[in-house]
């Protein structure tokens, strides 16, 4: 299980990481948010230690979601140095997110 | 239950499909309509599906049906709205429900809905096609609907109780069965517009300020259907084994390209099959 990352320490974690930050931008009405948590609970296990896994709640953590202006979800981003570095939006397979995820690596 | 080989679409291609790999005792489920296919039953004469000179298109299904019956193959008339590639198998949705399957062969042809201008660029910058999944996002915004079918009303009426203002534009006729707060634009929808994202929906005769679009089908394009599966142009990109970018994952059929002949569809149906079935094989 990926750790919850919140609007308090959003910006210090993506920024102070020294490995890209991926972040699922979910919430427990979505559908197809819960296919693919378990997916990223693989794709985080299999990249142990070359990245940072975390998922935030839409819901309970607008601040951030306005300001990445999170209009579909699930949404999966990856950061690096506090900045955008991949945007996937919808369900991808495995192999696919994990492929756009190493490119960053 | 897990199933060897989900099939989708009961067109020549999905039926060929199916009795191959049930003769290679595989277990199977088939989904698709009572009719097998809208453009089958609507055939006039076929005289180019060898050895059936000069039959109608009722006729044909009939035959087909006949084979079916033999072999004790049926349909599940349910309409899977997604299939998620989940590593090792694939989760196909309907509504709630949730059937899972080693591999899918794709064979739901060419009858989708094409997308509108503006669509695929704005997906998930304003564009979306799960009202309800994303409804929350828009709380106190301006949403537009595309609805393509009646299903679509009640996710406005759900959707309209989030939002500031809610546009229906009705993509069929009859009547609506929507909230009072509700616009219903009846116009055709052109184009969506915007910068980096959604700005405005472009009607024939105006154009609606929005800060979201939800376009509402009946049946989506395949990439849609299958998230990842990788297109060439309107067709599902295959190999001559009939796979596509997805591992697992087989398409046979219009759905893959032209021309659109039964005897195409049946033979790249049985090809899907057997490449499934080496696929099982593997894993």
């Amino acid at each position: 299980m990926i750790k919850e990352i919140k609007d308090e320490n959003f910006s210090s974690t993506i920024e102070s990481s020294s490995t890209p930050v991926v972040v699922d931008f979910w919430a427990s009405w979505c559908g197809p948010c819960k296919m693919l948590a378990p997916v990223i609970d693989e794709i985080a296990s299999e990249l142990d230690g070359k990245a940072q896994f975390f998922k935030l709640n839409v819901d309970d953590n607008p601040v951030t979601s306005t300001q990445y202006r999170i209009s579909s979800i699930p949404t999966v981003m990856v950061f690096k140095g506090g900045n955008i570095a991949e945007t996937i939006v919808g369900f991808r397979p495995k192999e696919a997110i994990k492929d756009l995820i190493e490119k960053h690596i | 239950m897990r199933y060897d080989i989900a099939i989708v679409g009961s067109g020549p291609a999905g039926l060929s499909a199916a009795i191959n790999a049930r003769i290679r005792n595989k277990n199977i489920i088939l989904f698709g309509s009572a009719d097998f296919s809208n453009k089958l039953i609507k055939a006039p004469k076929v005289n180019n599906y060898l050895g059936f000179y000069d039959i109608t298109g009722t006729e044909l299904k009939a035959q087909f049906e006949k084979h079916m019956n033999v072999m004790d193959i049926g349909v599940t008339t349910e309409r899977i709205n997604n299939i998620y590639a989940m590593g090792d198998y694939f989760a196909l949705m309907v509504n709630e429900k949730m059937y899972e399957a080693k591999s899918v062969i794709i064979a739901t042809g060419m009858e989708y809905t094409k997308p509108l201008k503006g669509e695929e660029e704005f997906l998930g910058r304003g564009v979306g096609y799960c009202a309800t999944c994303d409804a929350p996002l828009y709380k106190g915004k301006v949403v537009t609907i595309i609805g393509y079918n009646k299903d679509a009303e009640e996710e406005a009426n759900y959707v309209s109780e989030l939002t500031e203002k809610l546009y229906y534009v009705p993509m069929y006729n009859g009547n609506y069965n929507l909230r009072n707060n509700i616009e219903t634009i009846k116009d055709r929808p052109l184009e969506i517009q915007g910068e980096d994202r959604v700005s405005k929906v472009i009607l024939r005769n105006g154009e609606l300020t929005t800060d979201g679009v939800f376009v509402l089908k009946d049946s989506v394009a395949p990439n849609q259907l299958v998230p990842g599966l990788a297109m060439e142009n309107e067709h599902i990109k295959v190999d001559l084994n009939m796979k596509t970018n997805i591992q697992g994952c087989f398409a046979a059929g219009d759905c893959t390209g032209k021309p659109y002949q039964y005897m195409r569809a049946a033979g790249q149906g049985q090809v899907a099959a057997l490449s499934a079935v080496s696929y099982l094989d593997l894993i």
